[in-house]
């Protein structure tokens, strides 16, 4: 399951006009100029805290809308689920799948037993049983609820305890991609007796939770904050959390933002493209770690009937965008040039196999002259292509700006068309508002570290990002394939070929490939650096740097 | 008299809100997208799901049948539910209510204090106050809410480290602390007119024949500006603040985002663009009845400044 990144519009996104940049300290990993390696210069984890803190605010884009696990799927719900819930497998910062609340083994490839760990236990100090899993899972996959996770348990036959701590998933066809979702929000296991008896409120301001983690809820105040306490008797006593008492808060703007992590009225924060990025590099009270991110910068194709229904131009157009200039102007440096659609911090598994694959795929670099013979020869020159995209979204206007020039300096034409910040998603959830658009811009990310998760959205039929009915036989087959087979290595080898195939064929076209930034005070050490804080405790090391 | 004057005045605000509620209902119903398009951030949902958040939501009825949902729940005193947060509108606007009173109160009180304080200086002293007033309004004014937020974040809370850039704070002086460069802010284009004006009608008056009789007859200059300048200048300065003061309200919301304020200002724009119309209609008569509120103190002020002015009296 894939979604694109919510771009904030913000009402007062003038004001990133202050703040002007300064140089950037020696030594952070901000010279991307050419690097392309997946890990270079890239950390997962930052050195552990060693002292116990008080009370850390950490800023998310936007306020917290819900913590019921079956509505989060944004930055804001996500960092704060993540944060006190546990879900029955756990992606390490690395991406790897590891034990969570359980264990899990594969005794045929339509069974998936997870055998919930010794001594697992809610807030309340109640054991996590197999009924609460259950439950939990099913939850996730009801429809009727209204969640958005349903359409992860498409193979799923039965959910059933098969005993005293284990729990039985049937698969209708064999499905191994499930353990990466059941890693992330779907597999998020909540008190059955309490989710039952709060009803509709749970989750809400007005209701209240209740979850396994190492930090537990203590308040929510819509526009003040989510504020979450270390628990006490967390059952894995091998994590003794330093900080007391972390309140997530959200700061939809920029320059707020900024302004409050030079202060230290922010402590910490996981900010997406951030303008100020070069002033907090050069700030003494903060510090900046880039990890792997999972998240892609890509040019949505909508439109497979018009001029981009050919492939020699969307090559064309992949060859002549300036993605450079994209990575400094946009990401300040934060992100790397692409060599495939999946960003290469989503290798979770398989790690040589896909290293090797992705090192022997070209770096996407800009060729005009190549570009310029591909159009021609594909009869297209003059014809417009037409691109969605908001002036009020800056980040949008400027990869748009790139794709203008880019097609114009190839022969072809563009044409602009720019919605308000808000409509910006009717491109992603209205045929009506796609309609004569060629292609529109998104950051995307799969719930779970690996290349399939955002690419099978994208390719197989019926996708939930397929918008064109895009269909290469070639590409499904290998990812039917790898959805299928036990063996990570085989698996990543198909997932490599079907990238391979991708980058080639270009149903979308990558952009950039953003790094997972982390910004905290001076004095704060320990949070995890890559995107995994999007699925997984994040804060069990923070805390005071000795 | 007063009695017929308010409530003449209370059917109007009715009346007002009424209005208001429909027509920003209609706008926010004509405008393209979804909230659930906002909900589920664009990803697709099964039918299924997207079915029931529709029919909780109503979202599928006829624009008026949804006008009547909402407008019926409001006369039975219920907003309805927020959309994104699910929860009741109105608890949601009385916790942040008492921000933007408080911003807004801030404020008003800066512009009163030094907007009418320098408009009465620079009216009365010619010279060097007059021509540094001059220059001083003349720069204030023309900057924008969202510009002095950004200078004053910079310079008093990340230079100088002298106020908190940003959030509510905690405890009375906490909350004076927080709010005092969000009311700088908000105020200080404000203030300069304010300053202006007063100082206009500060001269007209001074220049009034009764008023140089006045002085010709040697009455102390003390008396004379309480008497006959301020007291006549009153009008056009309670004008001119009642104006700006409504108007602050309107303005708020960029400086509580800016400054990360729970006010409603801020919330309005978030609703807003979630399209979260509960909430929306919600806040907006909160801010219609503070805006009719602020108008009637106004009138009434008319009429205990001046004893020609009667109340509720038609135009001439």
């Amino acid at each position: 399951m894939t979604r694109p990144r919510r771009w904030v519009p913000i009402a007062a996104a003038v004001l990133a006009l202050a703040l002007a940049a300064c140089g950037r300290s020696a030594g952070s990993a901000g010279s991307t100029a050419g690097n392309v390696s997946p890990t270079k210069g890239l950390t997962a984890t930052t050195a552990a805290g060693t002292k116990p803190v008080a009370s850390v605010v950490w800023a998310v884009y936007r306020d917290v809308n819900s913590l019921d696990p079956i509505f989060a799927f944004d930055y804001p719900e996500n960092t704060a689920d993540s944060l006190m819930c546990e879900s029955l497998l756990r992606q390490s910062p690395s991406g790897a799948l590891q034990p969570g609340l359980a264990t899990v083994t594969h005794p045929s490839s339509t069974t998936a037993v997870y055998t919930l760990r010794p001594g697992v236990k809610f807030w309340d100090g109640h054991p996590v049983t197999p009924a609460d899993v259950v439950y939990s899972l099913n939850r996730a996959a009801d429809a009727k609820l209204g969640g958005f996770y349903p359409l992860v348990f498409q193979r799923v036959k039965s959910i059933a305890a098969t005993g005293s701590n284990q729990v039985t998933i049937t698969l209708k066809q064999p499905d191994y991609w499930l353990d990466g979702e059941l890693a992330s929000m779907p597999g998020i296991v909540i008190e059955k007796s309490v989710a039952q008896q709060q009803g509709k409120n749970y989750g809400t301001p007005a209701g209240k939770i209740m979850c396994s983690g190492p930090y537990m809820l203590k308040s929510w105040t819509p526009g003040v904050g989510v504020v979450a306490v270390r628990n006490p008797h967390y059952w894995n006593t091998a994590v003794r959390p330093q900080v007391q008492q972390i309140t997530l808060k959200g700061v939809p703007d920029n320059n707020t933002l900024t302004s409050g992590l030079l202060t230290g009225a922010i402590n910490g924060a996981y900010p997406g493209g951030l303008s100020t990025l070069n002033q907090l590099r050069a700030s003494k009270a903060v510090r900046v770690t880039q990890g792997p991110g999972w998240s892609s910068d890509l040019f949505i194709v909508s439109n497979f009937k018009g001029v981009l229904g050919s492939v020699k131009v969307r090559q064309a157009l992949s060859l002549a965008v300036n993605r450079q200039s994209i990575i400094n102007s946009v990401y300040k440096g934060a992100a790397l040039l692409p060599r495939w659609i999946a960003n290469p911090g989503t290798f979770g598994y398989g790690g040589q196999v896909f290293a090797k694959a992705y090192d022997s795929s070209p770096v996407l670099t800009q060729n005009l002259a190549q570009a310029k013979k591909l159009v021609s020869q594909a009869g297209a020159t003059g014809k417009t292509i037409t691109i969605g995209m908001s002036s009020q979204l800056s980040d949008i206007a400027a990869v748009a700006g790139a794709y203008s020039s880019a097609a114009q300096a190839i022969g072809l034409k563009a044409k602009l068309h720019s919605v308000s910040a808000q409509n910006y998603i009717n491109f992603f959830t209205d045929p009506k508002a796609r309609a004569g658009v060629d292609g529109f811009l998104t950051i995307n990310y799969g719930d779970y570290a690996d290349p399939a998760a955002l690419l099978s959205t994208i390719v197989l039929p019926g996708g939930s990002q397929n918008y064109d009915n895009y269909n290469d036989p070639k590409t499904t087959a290998l990812l039917e394939q790898a959805r299928g087979t036990a063996d990570p290595g085989q698996r990543a080898a198909l997932v490599a070929q079907a990238e391979q195939l991708a980058v080639k064929n270009l149903p979308w076209i990558p952009n950039v490939q953003p790094v997972s930034v982390l910004i905290t005070s001076k004095n704060l050490t320990g949070a995890v650096a890559s995107f995994a804080y999007m699925f997984a405790p994040w804060a069990d090391s923070l805390g005071g740097t000795g | 008299m007063l009695g017929r004057f308010l409530a003449r005045r209370l059917a109007m605000l009715l009346a007002s809100l009424l209005v208001a509620s429909f027509v920003i209902f209609a706008a926010l119903y004509a405008a393209p997208g979804n909230p659930v398009a906002a909900l589920s951030g664009g990803r697709s949902l099964p039918a299924a799901s997207l079915a029931v958040l529709e029919q909780r939501y109503h979202l599928n009825d006829p624009f008026f049948v949804q006008y009547w949902y909402w407008l019926s729940g409001a006369l039975h005193g219920n907003l309805g539910i927020s959309i994104t947060l699910r929860e009741n509108v109105s608890t949601l606007i009385a916790s942040r209510i008492w921000t933007t009173a408080g911003l807004v109160a801030y404020a008003s009180v800066l512009i009163v204090i030094f907007g009418i304080g320098l408009g009465v200086l620079s009216g009365l002293r010619r010279g060097l106050v007059d021509t540094g007033t001059l220059l001083l309004t003349a720069i204030s004014a023309a900057i924008p809410g969202f510009v002095a937020a950004i200078v004053l974040i910079l310079v008093f809370a990340v230079d100088l480290g002298w106020f908190p850039a940003l959030g509510n704070g905690t405890g009375f002086v906490g909350n004076l602390q927080h709010l005092t460069l969000p009311a700088v802010a908000l105020a200080i284009s404000s203030l300069a007119i304010v300053a202006r004006v007063t100082r206009a009608a500060v001269r007209t008056e001074s220049g009034r024949e009764h008023v140089q009789t006045a002085v010709s007859r040697g009455i102390p200059a003390r008396l004379l500006i309480r008497r006959h300048v301020l007291r006549n200048a009153a009008i056009p300065i309670t004008t001119i603040t009642g104006i700006t003061i409504a108007s602050l309200i309107a303005l708020d919301a960029v400086i509580e985002t800016a400054f990360s304020l729970n006010g409603l200002g801020a919330y309005l724009v978030q609703a807003a663009e979630s399209k979260d119309l509960a909430v929306v209609q919600g806040i907006s008569l909160v801010l219609v009845t503070a805006f009719v509120v602020v108008n009637l103190i106004v009138d009434l002020l008319y009429a205990v400044l001046d004893p020609r002015v009667t109340l509720g009296s038609r135009a001439q």
